[in-house]
């Protein structure tokens, strides 16, 4: 009889282990006994680290991947594209769109990672949305059904014929293949509309962009556009403030993680919307996501970085940590108001906060200064998404670790 | 991945190993201290993005995109103030349906210049690479 190791897996939210909790028994087991469906034997090569630097669920078992899926949430114009990039990067390689095909796809590959934009899934086109008088904000003009049926399909690893909109023409073109990535990233209006979409999600984000911040935006992106005004961005945004009230923001009661990006109080009367204000909302007892934390954990701190060992250019930075209820759930918050100026600056708070994912100490800066050119790479947005994506990544590999479960080859076991 | 020698700042005004050392050598207090204080952070226009542009093919296919949105943006600005005008259409579905097509071009446009600026390959180079013959492949003199 074979004596060995058994690891049950069990995941527990409120522990600081999202992923593998070894409670080694030896056992004897006999080969195809049913025992063996539910247990597997792995290396368990897991370290705390001190500072919350991730936990590695080393497995030695052939893992029978399945699609891990992802969904962003966000009005357009609103940082979506620089926080799928940031996201992806974390996996390896930048996502770029399909070579080959239509110009005009709206999807992004990479090695592990495939990005979906959801806008392919209007049910109405251009025409027929004014036909019918209903914004792309509207679910009557995206058609569920199809979304719930290929996110189903890919999950499940099989691969779909994804329509395309074109965002130019503003018709539905001709569908492109989609093979079942490992990492499945859908973002547009409604990822977490739809209950039965949200159920196949692994993790959902909201980015939550107050007025002010929106409107500093979008007038950024517009005003050297030919045609636009400041009048004819405030007349949009207006325009389409009922309808993202009414369908796309109740999606945040839905959202794992929402991120919100408000004015900054460190100046008064700033009118720039240079430097930001963001609030890193993160609900308890999702399952392999540890919220980050400042400290001690559950406790409630307000931190100025910048003292005696760090000096800091005007405004400066103001941190913020606590636990809250947003929307009738529990959550924690990490607040950051102010911009980064220098390196050692990030460096600085980055040693400071836990529960981060890092696989190595610095890993966070790293991956900003990786970067550094994106919008909003010197404060709290690029920061908190930087961080988010290092826990989507610990969120994957847990994942993927616990459907690793196969049956045991005799070759293995010696 | 990990090694500091991966990290190259787009910018040339930066050494490539910003005070990160490799993982060996890691000293956490140390590491802190010892980083000099000196900005990191090139910010949007980084010398990469001037590079790629000025080095990058353009295909006349891209060109006549990016007037059209231009002009579809102005087109459909003017569009939804009409639809817009007076008491009874302000609130109106035809007012805010406009309004979003405006805000979908001007996304649109933003996505393509986005994408102009930060690769060094024209969107449609696969594309042309398959089908040189074409009218939207020839290359385009501004």
């Amino acid at each position: 009889m074979t004596t060995f190791t058994l690891c049950t897996l069990s995941s527990s939210s409120s522990s600081h282990l999202p992923c593998c909790i070894s409670n080694s028994t030896t056992e004897e087991v006999h080969l195809g006994s049913p025992l063996l469906q539910r247990q597997f034997i792995f290396n368990t090569n897991w370290r705390k680290g001190r500072r919350g630097r991730g936990v590695s669920c080393g497995i030695s078992c052939s893992a029978e991947a399945k699609t891990v899926v992802i969904g962003l949430a966000a009005d357009s114009g609103c940082g979506k594209s620089t926080f799928m990039r940031r996201l992806t990067s974390v996996f390896g390689g930048a996502a770029e769109p399909p070579r080959g095909g239509n110009p005009e796809s709206n999807t992004l590959l990479s090695d592990t990672t495939t990005v979906i934009c959801l806008d392919d899934y209007h049910l109405l086109d251009r025409e027929g949305r004014k036909e019918k008088g209903v914004t792309a904000l509207d679910p009557r003009a995206n058609n569920f059904d199809l979304m719930y049926e290929q996110v189903k399909a890919l999950k499940a690893g099989v691969a779909v014929e994804k329509p395309i909109y074109n965002h130019v023409t503003g018709l539905l073109d001709p569908p492109e293949l989609i093979l079942p990535p490992k990492i499945l990233f859908i973002e547009g209006l409604h990822p977490i509309f739809d209950s039965r979409v949200r159920d196949l999600l692994d993790f959902s984000i909201y980015l939550d962009i107050s007025d002010e911040v929106k409107f500093a935006w979008k007038t950024k992106r517009d005003m050297a556009e030919r045609g636009h005004s400041l009048h004819s961005i405030k007349a949009s945004i207006e325009a389409r403030k009922l309808d993202f009230d009414a369908y796309v923001d109740p999606q945040k009661q839905y959202a794992d993680v929402v991120i919100e990006v408000l004015p900054t109080q460190l100046i008064p009367d700033d009118n720039e919307r240079k430097v930001l204000r963001v609030r890193l909302v993160m609900k308890e007892g999702v399952k392999y996501f540890n919220p980050v934390y400042l400290f001690d954990e559950g406790s409630t701190l307000s931190w100025i970085p910048c003292g005696r060992k760090l000096s800091c250019s005007y405004p400066g930075i103001k941190f913020f940590y606590g636990p809250d209820t947003y929307v009738a759930h529990e959550v924690s918050v990490l607040e950051m108001d102010g911009q980064f100026d220098r390196l050692d600056e990030l460096m600085y708070v980055e040693s400071h906060l836990n529960n981060l994912s890092t696989k190595y100490y610095g890993e966070a800066t790293e991956q900003m200064l990786k970067h550094g050119d994106f919008p909003g790479s010197n404060n709290g947005t690029g920061l908190f998404q930087t961080i988010i994506g290092l826990k989507i990544r610990e969120l994957y590999e847990c994942i993927v670790a616990e459907k690793s479960v196969t049956p045991l080859e005799a070759a293995r076991v010696f | 991945m990990a090694s500091s020698s991966s990290l190259s700042l787009s910018s040339p005004h930066f050494p490539s190993s910003s005070g990160l050392r490799s993982r060996s050598q890691r000293d956490p207090a140390e590491a802190v201290v010892s980083i000099q204080a000196r900005k990191w952070w090139p910010g949007r226009s980084g010398s990469a993005a001037a590079v790629a542009a000025a080095v990058r093919k353009r295909y006349k296919g891209t060109a006549m995109r990016e007037k059209k949105l231009a002009e579809m943006i102005e087109k459909k600005v003017e569009e939804a103030k009409a639809a817009c005008e007076g008491e009874e259409r302000r609130g109106s579905d035809g007012c805010k349906v406009a309004w979003d097509e405006v805000e979908e071009v001007s996304q649109a446009m933003a996505r393509l210049r986005r994408r102009l600026a930060e690769s060094d390959r024209d969107p449609l180079d696969a594309f042309c690479q398959e089908n040189p013959e074409t009218d939207e492949c020839r290359v385009y003199d501004e």
